[in-house]
């Protein structure tokens, strides 16, 4: 005698046992699509975070390089317009030569090739103009003096525009109060909504002014909000040993290299270390 | 529909041997032409081997119905597993001898050997589920053949033991062996469309859909007995449905809800 009522239960039984390895793959493949999806887009979101910051800040650097290039071109034309005969430029080949030398002791002072490298992707251009400028002037002026006899025209017009430009580096520290009200721009933002590659941005700017305590503040709070920016850590390094404090800085380093392998904080450790980097 | 047509639709499904409820598929009427025509030829065995159910019985069935108006036939259903017995059981069929005493193989064989033929046609013997006869038996039933007065159809289960016994008593000997099979799709369609239509179950035979057939084979994998077996509880679910709650059945097909219910309870579903 068939028992229907317990044979429909069975068969219930049956259909949810035969459906659950389907609802597992199902809820499984789900979940991983959900987590993948979330993961997509929360990068994207902070991507885009990111590349409004550093788009903003490329803009700010590139009108500041317009204005300074304007600057420039008008100082030089100015320049080219006087009449200058050769035995002035004569005269005024060793004030060249003085500031070359300066410029020499300022590169002899700088910090490592390294250092160089991992902030010239962000490092206002007018620098990289003064240091292209310095060995323009290098070179193109050491060629007038070997030659004193020999300077023709076009020469004398370079060694001119070199001397403008030369000049015009004198005049740093006007740059220097621009980039200031700058930093105070990106700091009033920073403190606003707190990107770390605003704070990034400014603990660089202020290594690059040489304020070294407060490169060493910003560069502290970069790692506060985001402590996986390999940039912040070689800068907040760089700062301690700039300010003196070598074994926290070694300390740091250490512990960084730990956490990340970073191959630029191991090679800045070995400079430290080595006594390179001072 | 009249619920009664699901109770006649049941019985057709009972698991019986009857050679009425033989049914003609292509292939098993190409293996019955086989086997029938084997019995004509000068073979001293017949083996018929196949998984159970898959109609070993049914043929044997068929096969001594078709043939026992022409000549001496005798169908052994069961096996009859003592010796004497046996020889006095064929010593009765074949030469109408009784014996009230024991009777030995020896002495069976001499009354075997010392027989002449009439019309010289051997009569056969059919053996079903042979594989349960002890291999010293079988060993003398060999014998029997032997002397060619008598012809052995041996029907039994395909497994490791039978195939020592093929291997080791009759390998040199046979004759024909002829291997049964379970049901394609196909074959199971017409096997249980024809076996209702053979009952006028006309109604209950246009359900099967081949969805539903392709179901059916899946869970009993052709087996003509699970079919059997997996039907019956079928229509018995339908005609309980029919006279209880009439609306949860489908009239047009069978539904695999209530084909998975059969065979749940058959055990063909380890719910």
């Amino acid at each position: 005698m068939l028992n229907i009522h317990e044979l429909e239960n069975k068969h219930k039984k049956y259909k949810l046992k035969s459906f659950a390895p389907y609802l597992v793959i199902l809820l499984s493949i789900t979940i991983v699509l959900i987590s993948i999806l979330f993961f997509l887009l929360y990068d994207l979101g902070s991507n885009t975070e990111l590349n409004k910051s550093e788009q903003i800040a490329q803009k700010e650097e590139s009108q500041r390089e317009e204005n300074s290039t304007s600057n420039l071109t008008q100082e030089k034309n100015e320049t080219l317009q006087k009449e200058i005969s050769i035995p002035e430029i004569v005269k005024e080949v060793p004030k060249t030569e003085e500031v070359t030398e300066a410029i020499q002791k300022k590169v002899l002072l700088s910090p490592s090739l390294n250092f160089i490298k991992s902030i010239e992707s962000q490092a206002p251009i007018y620098k990289e103009k003064v240091h292209k400028t310095a060995a323009i002037v290098e070179q193109q002026i050491k060629k007038p003096i070997q030659k004193k006899e020999e300077i023709l025209l076009p020469a004398v017009e370079e060694v001119k525009e070199s001397m403008a430009i030369v000049e015009k580096t004198g005049s740093i520290d006007i740059k220097r109060r621009d980039e200031e009200v700058d930093i105070k721009h990106v700091i009033k933002r920073f403190n606003i909504n707190h990107n770390p590659a605003l704070s990034l941005f400014v603990a660089k700017k202020y290594y690059q002014l040489e304020d070294y305590e407060q490169a060493y503040n910003y560069a502290l709070a970069t790692n506060e909000l985001n402590n996986d920016m390999e940039a912040s850590w070689i800068i907040f390094s760089k700062s301690l040993v700039k300010l003196g404090k070598k074994e926290m800085a070694v300390e740091t380093l250490k512990k960084y290299i730990n956490y990340s392998s970073s191959s630029q904080a191991k090679q800045l450790l070995d400079e430290i270390l080595s006594g390179k980097f001072k | 529909m009249k619920p009664s047509i699901y109770e006649d639709s049941r019985d057709v499904f009972l698991d019986t041997v009857d050679a009425k409820d033989y049914i003609q598929l292509e292939r098993i009427s190409t293996i019955y032409q086989v086997l029938k025509d084997s019995i004509k030829k000068p073979f001293k065995m017949v083996l018929l081997y196949g998984k159970p159910g898959t109609g070993k019985s049914m043929f044997l069935s068929k096969l001594h119905e078709s043939i026992a108006s022409e000549q001496k036939a005798y169908l052994y259903k069961t096996p009859i597993l003592d010796e004497s017995e046996f020889y006095k059981t064929l010593a009765q069929d074949l030469y109408e001898i009784r014996y009230d005493g024991e009777l030995n193989f020896t002495q069976f064989m001499r009354v075997v050997e010392n027989r002449e033929l009439v019309e010289a046609i051997v009569p056969v013997i059919m053996l079903d589920e042979a594989q349960l006869y002890s291999t010293i038996m079988m060993e003398k039933i060999r014998l029997l053949s032997d002397t060619r007065k008598v012809k052995f159809v041996i029907a039994l289960h395909k497994t490791e033991k039978e195939d020592i016994i093929a291997k080791e008593h009759f390998q040199t000997r046979i004759w024909e062996s002829i291997k049964l099979e379970n049901a394609l799709p196909s074959e199971l369609k017409i096997y249980i469309q024809k076996k209702l239509m053979k009952a006028n179950c006309i109604d209950t035979a246009s359900m099967f859909t081949p969805k539903s057939i392709n179901l059916i084979h899946k869970l009993t994998d052709g087996n003509y007995r699970d079919t059997n077996k997996l039907i019956y509880t079928l229509f018995d679910i339908y005609h309980y449905y029919a006279q209880n709650t009439p609306n949860k059945i489908k009239r047009n097909e069978i539904s695999a809800k209530i084909i998975e219910m059969a065979a749940i309870h058959t055990g063909l579903i380890n719910a």
